[in-house]
């Protein structure tokens, strides 16, 4: 598959594709120069899309209003490009989620198993769809839900999602991603109340 | 003319005119209806009529599944959003859901608030307790962490025992349809979807059509540009019918008397007989309706259309008058001369039709009543009324130019014996070698629906997540409250038969609204607050949560207690509240046959036996919840009134036999009489299987027409070879009567309804090969 027909601007997309060998060549020679915001975020949609797979542990911890010690979650992410992704959580109890396509599939400490459709839980969709376009390079799903910046350069980026969907604004303020290369290396998400998560994240294969 | 004889005509007319006007003033007091219900069973069991009841005013019976399709996404989303607010508030429907979340806030708030008493979970053991919070305390830390963790860390502080969630979970299961832009999409997003749920029942056809008026009033103010609306349900299927079969009765009936009015002019060159000729008719059809008014309150509109087919029939009797007075002789000498014949055929199509009569469908019941009274009356008309107002002289003088070629070709006919006897022994091979002829006992063939218009709403359906319900049980009780507790009895055999995989969910009422008792329990079984607020603090220890993020927990368990019970007058205006109304349901009538129902729809039925038994073992005797199979108890509904409609046409068919006896007394003319229309129903039945069509009931009421009508001809080619005279004109007369009978049921083939079409080609086909046949054994 090639991004260039998801990414729009294609004549800018072109012409940033011809200056690739020279980039390449630069971004080995010389410190990486600070990329234009406007050209990161094609680049590292590029970047992402190549990935076929990945695995990675996680550490999450959630800060929240209600309790006094921080949630602690930890477990183990894998993903297999464009669409599949397992959150597999290990503690406090086992459990995970598989979503593949548009089929969330839910299995509890009980390994009682229950499938969702996402298209039937836009909230959900919405949360779940930015972690997953992020890894596959899907700017036009990001685009239609939420308003997407990028900063940094490619070694050291970072990536801002604001939800457009005035009811996920009144739950999510914003997703914030952070990584080198093709690599998140946290996603941390913050909520209206002053309410926030941080997902660690250390790949461990592809 | 004598004087008596003056005085008998003068009488005559004067009856058959209070008769009309009588008539005419019955029809105008009569209803008329053209839903379904009147072809399903009067005396059904218990558990099908309640399938027939739903099927009349039922909730699902209301529901009109729109669509919006045409156009971008966004474009749709925003007509959807326009239609919905303008039908909100529209007073005809009782609902309008398009999957905005306005339509779900009442039903959020009335869960939300009345949770204590409506979730299960407040009589589990333990629930309340520092064990069963703590517990409770571990999962709220997994489900935050969740995709839906920020939805719940707002209710957790309220409802840390995850009491909401466990109501959702009862009713999820049923599918949901697919959102876009905050609004219901069909899964390939080209079609935005809205329910609207109309006040009026489905039956109800006048306030139907003004309800789909209105959403289309509501869709061409909301409408973008290059955007379409369909629309499906039972209550436009009810309008689409009765609009159709009111407009082919009307306009084929129109096409059919223009016509034979034409065919009469050529033959008798007279206007005033061309009026005369269809006096018969007219007055048969107006004493049928008139009578079948009277005696079932109302005429439904296909046996309107079955006025069609007196006109064909009933102008045969004048055909015959008129066709065989011959020059210097006079109607009444004439109808001397034919009188017996006629008569015998009029019985014999009584005969034929009495078995509908004591049809346990009302809309059969009503067909042979209409057909009785219509060919009886119109009998009399022919007989007592038509030679008084004849002209004194009348003659059809044409038959003289037509009558030598016309006989030279049918005397011909007789040559044909052998091919006929191959042909009929063909066809009834090839019956015996079909095990029969090929009935369908599919309910949905029964349907007036056209193809498309079914194949619109089951895509719909699918795509709007629309209850598939197939199977169903049904709950008695004397009242509302002895039927919800009837559902929560079945709610623990139940929960078992899904862990055993018999089935994968269910619905019921009392998941909405809980009978009272079980409501008393649930409140008694709430802590006091001080009891509550001890537990809570020793669950609590050691786990991460702040002290006092609960305190609205224990304010909202101490409200719960003391709360007002929660009935269906006390249910917001909701979906809710729609969905109570449609699982709990009170009977018409009284006594055993009246009283109260809860209906539990069931998802992914596996193993209905298991289920049945189960039932069985967990309901009182006395008022029995059954398992309703639904197409399965359609289609043996459709079945049973099928093979009832063919015994009833044995019947009819003996009954034809034993009359014919009685007043031929002769075997041998028995026969001669028999054999063309029994070759005749024979080689119908062969041709219809074999242009691939699946016969049904209405198929069969065709065939005997055509035993009722054939029976005419092959009664007049058996008298004429007693009779050698006058033999020209009778047979001209069966000529036009046939010509005038084929183009009305002929044109009844064409009609859209497939109820009309099936009977009109039926016996388009029969009456003419009865014809064919007598003149092929006519004896010389």
């Amino acid at each position: 598959m090639t991004t260039g027909t998801r990414v729009p601007r294609p004549n800018k997309s072109f012409a940033w594709l011809r200056a690739l060998p020279a980039l390449l060549l630069a971004a080995a020679l010389l410190p990486a120069p600070a990329a234009r915001a406007e050209d990161l975020l094609p680049q590292l949609m590029r970047e992402m899309a190549q990935v076929k797979s990945s695995r990675a542990t996680f550490v999450e911890r959630k800060y929240l209003s209600i309790v006094n010690t921080p949630l602690e979650y930890t477990g183990g992410l894998a993903y297999t490009a464009p669409d599949k992704l397992e959150k597999s959580t290990q503690t406090p109890k086992p459990e995970s989620m598989f979503l593949d396509g548009d089929k969330l599939t839910l299995v509890n400490a009980k390994k009682q198993s229950r499938v969702v459709l996402l298209s039937q839980y836009p909230q959900v969709r919405a949360f779940t769809e930015s972690i997953r376009s992020v890894l596959a390079g899907d700017i036009a799903t990001l685009n239609r839900y939420y308003q997407v910046s990028a900063e940094g350069q490619m070694a050291d980026w970072k990536l801002t999602l604001a939800p457009s969907d005035k009811q996920m604004q009144a739950v999510v303020q914003q997703i914030r991603f952070e990584g080198a290369g093709h690599s998140i290396r946290t996603i941390e998400i913050t909520e209206k109340q002053g309410d926030r998560s941080v997902m660690t994240i250390t790949e461990v294969g592809p | 003319m004598n004087p008596a004889g003056r005085g008998g005509a003068r009488a005559a007319l004067v009856v058959w005119l209070l008769g009309l006007a009588a008539c005419i003033f019955v029809i105008a007091r009569t209803p008329f209806s053209a839903d379904l219900s009147a072809f399903l069973p009067s005396s059904p069991t218990p558990a099908q009529q309640i399938l027939v009841e739903q099927l009349r005013d039922g909730v699902v019976s209301r529901m009109l599944l729109v669509g919006v399709q045409g156009g971008t996404p966004e474009a749709l989303a925003a007509t959807s959003r326009k239609m919905a607010a303008a039908l909100r508030g529209d007073a005809l429907f009782a609902a309008v859901n398009n999957g905005e979340d306005e339509g779900l806030t009442p039903d959020r708030e009335f869960l939300w608030k009345h949770r204590y008493l409506l979730s299960p979970g407040s009589t589990e053991p333990n629930h309340f307790t520092a064990v069963g919070l703590r517990e409770a305390l571990d999962d709220d830390i997994q489900m935050l962490g969740s995709p839906a963790g920020s939805l719940i860390r707002q209710i957790l502080p309220s409802d840390p025992t995850g009491e909401l969630v466990r109501m959702i979970d009862q009713f999820e299961g049923g599918s949901r349809p697919n959102s876009q832009d905050g609004v219901w999409f069909s899964r390939d997003g080209k079609r935005a979807l809205l329910l609207a749920q109309t006040k009026a029942a489905g039956f109800d056809i006048d306030a139907q059509e003004v309800a789909q008026a209105h959403l289309h009033a509501a869709f061409t103010a909301a409408q973008g540009a290059g955007q379409e609306m369909v629309m499906s349900g039972p209550g436009v299927f009810a309008a689409k019918t009765r609009a159709s079969i009111k407009g082919d009765a009307w306009r084929l009936s129109s096409i059919a008397t223009v016509l034979v009015a034409l065919l009469m002019l050529l033959l008798y060159r007279s206007p005033r007989v061309l009026v005369l000729a269809f006096l018969p008719v007219a007055s048969g059809a107006l004493a049928g309706i008139a009578v079948v008014g009277l005696a079932h309150g109302a005429v439904h509109g296909i046996t309107l259309g079955f006025g069609v087919t007196l006109i064909g029939e009933g102008v045969d009797y004048a055909i015959y008058l008129f066709t065989q007075i011959a020059p210097g002789s006079n109607a009444r000498d004439t109808l001397k001369r034919l009188w017996p014949t006629l008569r015998l055929g009029v019985l014999t199509s009584v005969c034929g039709f009495s078995a509908l009569l004591f049809s346990g469908f009302p809309g059969l019941a009503q067909l042979g009543l209409f057909s009785i009274v219509g060919l009886i009356v119109a009998a009399a008309v022919t007989r007592f009324v038509l030679p008084v107002l004849l002209a004194e002289g009348f003659a059809a003088r044409s038959v003289e130019h037509l009558a030598p070629g016309i006989l030279r070709v049918v005397d011909r006919f007789t040559l044909l014996r052998i091919p006929f006897y191959v042909v009929t022994i063909a066809a009834l091979a090839w019956l015996i070698h079909l095990g029969g002829p090929p009935w369908s006992d599919d309910l949905a063939s029964l349907s007036p629906v056209p193809k498309p218009a079914q194949e619109l709403d089951g895509q719909l359906r699918r795509d709007i997540g629309a209850p598939d319900v197939s199977f169903l049980i049904v709950a008695p009780a004397p009242d509302a409250q002895g039927a919800l507790e009837a559902a929560e009895r079945l709610s623990a055999p139940l929960t078992r038969l899904i862990q055993a995989g018999a089935l994968a969910g269910y619905d019921s009422p009392a998941q909405v609204l809980p009978s009272l008792a079980t409501q008393k329990r649930r409140q008694a079984a709430l802590p006091r607050a001080d009891a509550l607020a001890a537990a809570l603090k020793v669950g609590q220890e050691g786990t991460p949560f702040k002290a006092g993020v609960f305190d609205p927990f224990l304010k909202d368990v101490e409200a719960a207690r003391t709360a007002p019970l929660i009935t269906r007058e006390t249910m917001p205006a909701s979906a809710l509240a729609l969905k109570v109304d449609g699982l709990l349901i009170k009977r018409p009538g009284t006594g055993d046959k009246g009283g109260w129902v809860a209906l539990l729809p069931l998802r992914g039925v596996q193993k209905p036996a298991a289920i049945e038994a189960a039932l069985a073992a967990a309901t009182p005797a006395g008022r029995p919840a059954a398992l309703l199979d639904i197409k399965h108890d359609a289609d043996q509904m459709f079945s049973s009134y099928r093979r009832e409609a063919e015994s009833h046409t044995l019947f009819g068919a003996a009954a034809i036999t034993v009359l014919l006896f009685l007043s031929m007394r002769s075997a041998r003319r028995v026969f001669d009489v028999l054999a063309p229309l029994a070759a005749a129903v024979l080689v119908t039945t062969c041709l219809l299987a074999l242009s691939g069509a699946q016969l049904t009931i209405f198929h069969l009421v065709g065939l005997s027409l055509v035993v009722a009508v054939g029976s005419n001809y092959s009664l007049f080619f058996e008298k004429q070879s007693a009779a050698a005279t006058n033999r020209e004109r009778t047979i001209v007369s069966l000529l036009f009567a046939n010509v005038a009978m084929a183009i009305a049921f002929g044109l009844l083939g064409s009609s859209s309804v497939p109820v009309l079409s099936a009977i009109g080609l039926t016996v388009a086909v029969g009456a003419v090969l009865s014809l064919l046949f007598s003149a092929i054994l006519a004896r010389r």
